[in-house]
């Protein structure tokens, strides 16, 4: 679990989030812009299949937990920029109240 | 017309409704006819239909009918059959091969790995081996055993050995036991039929009637292009002719239509794609010349192209579906008028099969005749629900499920289905369960053989050995309701029922069809649908925040994850539990997909 006690900074989940998504996309996800609509750029290869590996492996990589109906999923995971956005503001809520180990 | 023809074999009446998509039967007949005819240079909209065809590909290397099915033989065999005939690459037929070892049964093949093995499925993934995978079939002396055991005492094929004890012989069986031997014996030149080939050849000869047509079987009402094509082409290939090849290639000829292509009867009214397949497939059998059907056959095809690419039966504007056209009905809820699509779906129910088709002309299936029941079809028509009662005691299996169609291996959702649809012809007025001819007691046994021997408890597949989830797990314990006490005892099929509940509850939403994570819309139909059947009282703010979830102005999304409208489906089954949670238990019927 990510230590609670400082949140990562936006850059920083960035980074961390493009290394992840590109283990489970592959080299097509190299040239994607954050802002790009992932599948606009990558069609079939971001399928409903890989869009929930993605979700998995950002959830590991950060400690979150995603809520596959109350949180819109398909609106934060379409972009990488979107998935640093809800990133960054689950840590900082589960900073503020203290959940985290 | 012959004399003993009850129903005019006419093209359905009334309105139906079409999603306007291609199909993946369709495409692969449309495509293999302008191969045969050495067309494929009019093949419309190449690549469209080429990315069609491998999009239907999974990652385990076999072909789903549609995107985010399982693989299976049939569509593996169709889509990668089709892609070579337009010259395309197949790609990565390792990987296919691999998909189908594991379809292999010991002795033959199944449609999905785990499933008990049948004709057709072995036929298609013989040939997929052979012909598109250049390989061997994994054992060929115990698949020519196999084969061997498919034949009747009448002289003709069965599906299954199984069935071939019971009597059960039919031309398309035939066919396919056939063409599996020719695959796996390069076509022939490493080793004889295995079979009496004089008797087959007699069986299949006595099919063709004195109009020149052939019948499926003995008990067929009316001939047509489907059971002559499949009757002349095994004789072919067993290097037969039929009794009477100028009055069968006259016959044939006689069935076109004003356009120059084919209808499949006699009366029939629509000059289709699998008509002109299976007159173009006999005619090329009969040896007879393809040229003066040519022009025609190719035009006809060209309107049945789907914008994007694939094909489907007719005009795409009027390719009406019974599970479009059921869902439509459904949707517009029980106070509405009774509506054009009820008359339409009535009018699937055509010759030689008592069932509902999934589209005119193609064989009965199960899931689309419950789905037509539901809609209200054939509520007033003694007759006609007789001939579906008859037709499903003869769907079941010797393992005791139902497949698909005719000859189909048993699986869970097929099974449920026909259960469903023996319930629904009965009712207040009707006939008990137990009165329709079925064998109640191997329903059960086939049910409790997809039960998952280990692990956690009321786990089952949709075939014996198949990977347990949550809908197959449910659906058995529908059966087990509908069976009754005198089967099932209620009270531990409710034990079931809560406990798979429990265990696959998403906790923002709605069921997951594996594990608590992902919830998808089939899996939460039929959640709220079991625990209804099993008197469990239901959550339904627990539901309503799924529905809420994926129901949109645009439509009804499968799953969170699915990208917008799942289609017409899918905002059926949406509006269906909308309504359910608006109402109350009893207000969900059994609908069921996959």
């Amino acid at each position: 679990m990510t230590s609670t006690a400082t949140v990562p900074s936006p850059e920083e989940i960035h980074d961390r989030t493009r290394t992840v998504l590109a283990t489970r996309i592959g080299d097509a996800f190299t040239d994607v812009p954050s802002d790009a609509d992932l599948q606009k750029a990558l069609g079939e290869r971001y399928d409903s299949l890989t869009a929930m590996e993605c979700i998995s492996a950002v959830e590991s990589e950060f400690g979150i937990e995603v809520d596959f109906v109350a949180d819109d999923v398909r609106f934060w995971f379409s972009s990488v920029e979107r998935m640093v956005r809800f990133t960054h503001e689950r840590l900082e809520d589960t900073a503020a109240l203290g959940l985290g180990s | 017309m012959t004399a003993t023809v009850t129903t005019a074999p006419r093209a359905p009446q009334g309105e139906g409704v079409s999603g306007g998509e291609p199909d993946l039967w369709c495409t692969y007949a449309a495509v293999r006819t302008l191969a045969w005819l050495d067309r494929t240079d009019t093949v419309a909209d190449p690549d469209g239909t080429a990315a069609y065809l491998s999009g239907r590909r999974n990652a385990d290397g076999g072909y789903a009918w549609s995107r985010g099915m399982l693989s299976d033989a049939w569509a593996t065999f169709y889509c990668t059959q089709a892609l070579r005939d337009m010259g395309r690459p197949v790609p990565g037929t390792e990987a296919t091969a691999r998909w189908l070892e594991r379809t292999w049964s010991g002795e033959a093949y199944a449609m999905l790995p785990g499933q008990a093995p049948d004709v057709w499925a072995t036929h298609f993934s013989a040939r997929t081996a052979v012909e598109l995978c250049d390989g061997p079939v994994p054992d060929r002396a115990r698949l020519l055993d196999w084969l061997s055991r498919l034949q009747c005492a009448e002289g003709g094929l069965s599906w299954s050995p199984e069935d071939a004890r019971r009597g059960k012989a039919d031309v398309r069986a035939c066919y396919y036991g056939v063409m599996a031997w020719r695959a796996a014996t390069d076509n022939g030149a490493s080793g004889a039929p295995p079979w009496d080939v004089a008797a087959l050849a007699a069986w299949l000869r006595d099919r063709q009637g004195a109009e020149g047509g052939f019948r499926f079987a003995p008990a067929a009402e009316v001939p047509c292009l489907w059971a002559t094509y499949r009757a002349v082409g095994a004789l072919a290939a067993l290097g037969r002719a039929p009794r009477d090849p100028d009055r069968c290639q006259a016959w044939v000829m006689g069935l076109r239509g004003p356009s120059g292509a084919f209808v499949r009867w006699e009366g029939y009214d629509v000059e289709d794609v699998w008509a002109s397949f299976c007159a173009v497939g006999t005619l090329k059998a009969l040896g007879a010349p393809l040229a003066p059907v040519a022009d025609s056959v190719t035009a006809r095809i060209s309107e049945l192209a789907c914008p994007g690419g694939g094909y489907t039966y007719r005009e795409p504007r009027d390719a009406a579906d019974a599970l479009t056209t059921a869902a439509a009905v459904l949707s517009a809820g029980p106070a509405a008028p009774r509506p054009d699509g009820v008359r339409w779906l009535e009018g699937c129910q055509l010759p030689n099969e008592g069932g509902v088709m999934y589209m005119p002309g193609r064989g009965s299936e199960v899931r689309c005749t419950l789905w037509a029941l539901a809609a209200g079809a054939f509520a007033g028509d003694r007759a006609a629900r007789h001939r579906i009662a008859d037709w499903l005691a003869e769907l079941q299996n010797a393992d005791g499920g139902f497949g698909y169609w005719e000859g189909r291996g048993s699986d869970m959702v097929s099974t449920a289905a026909a259960v469903e649809t023996a319930a629904l012809l009965g009712g207040p007025d009707g006939p008990r369960l137990d009165e329709l001819g079925l064998d109640l007691a191997g329903v059960l046994s086939f049910v409790d053989s997809c039960r998952t021997a280990e692990g956690e408890p009321f786990a089952h597949g949709n075939v014996p050995g198949a990977e347990p989830g949550l809908r197959p797990a449910l659906q058995a314990q529908r059966v087990r309701l509908l069976l009754g006490p005198g089967f099932a005892p209620p009270a531990e099929a409710r034990e079931a029922v809560g406990a798979l509940l429990a265990r696959h509850r998403v906790r923002g939403g709605g069921y997951a069809g594996e594990g608590n994570r992902v919830p998808d819309l089939l899996s939460t139909y039929e959640a709220v649908l079991a625990a209804d059947r099993a008197q469990l009282a239901l959550d339904t703010g627990h539901v309503s925040a799924f529905v809420d979830r994926v129901r949109a102005a645009d439509g009804t999304a499968w799953s969170p994850l699915a990208p917008g409208s799942g289609g017409p489906l899918a905002d059926c089954l949406g509006s269906l539990l909308a309504r359910r949670l608006a109402s109350g238990p009893g207000a969900l019927p059994a609908l069921a997909l996959s």
